[in-house]
């Protein structure tokens, strides 16, 4: 039988876990609302920066006039993936999810003759990785404010824009948790160089309507244009991730929080039924023992 | 009237309707009207003025960014903004646009001058 004693510290215990994830259920939805409005005001700034960019891109009509970057080197050879994963656990499947699907994606690349570079973004990336024995170019942590996201976005570009430089990556792609709804998030690729042309496409009509004149040159202002939209693409992906992250975790902690419940409700019914077993054995010895004087 | 809107990586700053703003091209200031030809350019740090009948209504000191200039809308991309009615050659440099330039000498040469003494009052 029970001891009465333990079950009713198990109770006890699961009850101030289920205070625990509730209250990070509701710090979660709050900084989730936080990161939501900061994804979407991000999106305006974004969005014309590509529309600029295509708008030039498209004006010019020999592609080899566009710069590698843009288009990016043929027979590349190394793609490098930025991991987008969060500082912290206890979001349910959000980094387990993403580092099943760059393991996928990591082992397509290097099926196609390529060998993959790594950067990783959060904690939970780098010890990951860590133990893999994946070449880890940069590893970026503490991502807690939005001055600090930014910053680390401004990092991660001068560190690509530095590896392109020298030759040490041909292709980089940016993996991120997509935010899709509070309940639903989406591992994501995107590709920056050579630069994803999805966008380029959307906007092709407009941008033939109308004919830009442009100053500087195109090639100067590219030179301007393709940092800063790595930069939007980074932050944003990054700011994207964000907000998924609190999503996931207010999910996975709202139901842990009913597992909880379930949980005391289920200790609750074999306490009580053990306290009325303990009873009825207690009058049970009383009455033989009445009995038998 | 034109549409001004702008926009900073992190959010939209204003969006309103202006007669004329005076921006800082990277090959010289040019003003954005309504019907201007459609146009692209770069920013260099400098002063952006909203004017309205010759007068100076809102001003602002810009460290660079992009402009996108068509018919009715003007949108202008900024990395860092400041008005110039929150600064003055005594605070200026608490700021958090001139934090955020350290470094950038000529950004921040700029500005000192801008605050001083800017070129459209």
């Amino acid at each position: 039988m029970p001891n009465l004693k333990e079950l009713k510290n198990r109770i006890s215990s699961v009850k101030s876990t289920r205070k625990i994830t509730s209250a990070m259920k509701m710090v979660a939805a709050s900084k989730l609302r936080r990161a939501q409005e900061l994804a979407e005001s991000s999106r305006v700034y974004a969005d014309s920066l590509s529309f600029i960019l295509s708008s030039l891109a498209g004006n010019t009509k020999n592609s080899s006039d566009l710069p590698e970057i843009l288009t990016g080197r043929e027979n590349s050879k190394i793609s490098l993936l930025i991991i987008n994963s969060s500082d912290r656990g206890l979001c349910g499947g959000f980094n387990s999810n993403l580092f099943r699907n760059a393991k996928k994606w990591i082992s397509d690349q290097q099926g196609q003759g390529k060998s993959v570079k790594i950067m990783t973004v959060g904690k939970k990336a780098s010890s990951f990785y860590k133990k893999t024995d994946l070449d880890i170019v940069a590893s970026f942590e503490d991502l807690n404010s939005n001055d600090r996201q930014l910053q680390v976005s401004e990092e991660i570009k001068n560190k690509i824009l530095e590896l392109f430089e020298s030759n040490e990556i041909d292709e980089v792609s940016i993996l991120f948790n997509k935010f899709v709804s509070a309940i639903s998030q989406e591992p994501t690729y995107q590709s920056l160089i050579p630069l994803s042309n999805e966008e380029t496409i959307e906007d092709e009509s407009e941008v033939n309507n109308a004919v830009f004149e442009f100053e500087p040159d195109k090639n100067e202002l590219l030179e301007y244009l393709v940092p800063r939209n790595f930069l939007t693409q980074i932050y944003r992906s990054v700011l994207e991730s964000s907000a998924s992250e609190h999503a996931a975790r207010m999910t996975s902690m709202d139901n842990a929080t009913r597992n909880a419940g379930d949980m005391i409700d289920r200790l609750t019914l074999t306490y009580n039924r053990t306290r009325q077993a303990f009873i009825t054995k207690e009058l049970i010895e009383i009455i033989s023992g009445a009995e038998a004087v | 009237m034109i549409n001004l809107k702008v926009v900073s990586p992190q959010k939209v700053i204003f969006e309103k309707e202006v007669e004329m703003a005076v921006l800082p091209g990277a090959e010289g200031d040019f003003a954005a009207m309504p019907n201007h030809s459609p146009f692209i350019s770069s920013l260099r740090p400098g002063q952006m003025a909203i004017m309205s009948s010759n007068k100076v209504d809102e001003s602002f000191f810009v460290s660079g960014g992009l402009v996108m200039l068509k018919e009715k809308v003007c949108e202008v991309l900024v990395d860092q903004i400041e008005p110039l009615s929150d600064v003055n050659s005594s605070n200026y440099q608490q700021s958090k646009t001139y934090q955020e330039l350290e470094g950038n000498e000529t950004a921040l040469g700029t500005f000192e001058q801008v605050v001083n003494n800017p070129p459209y009052k």
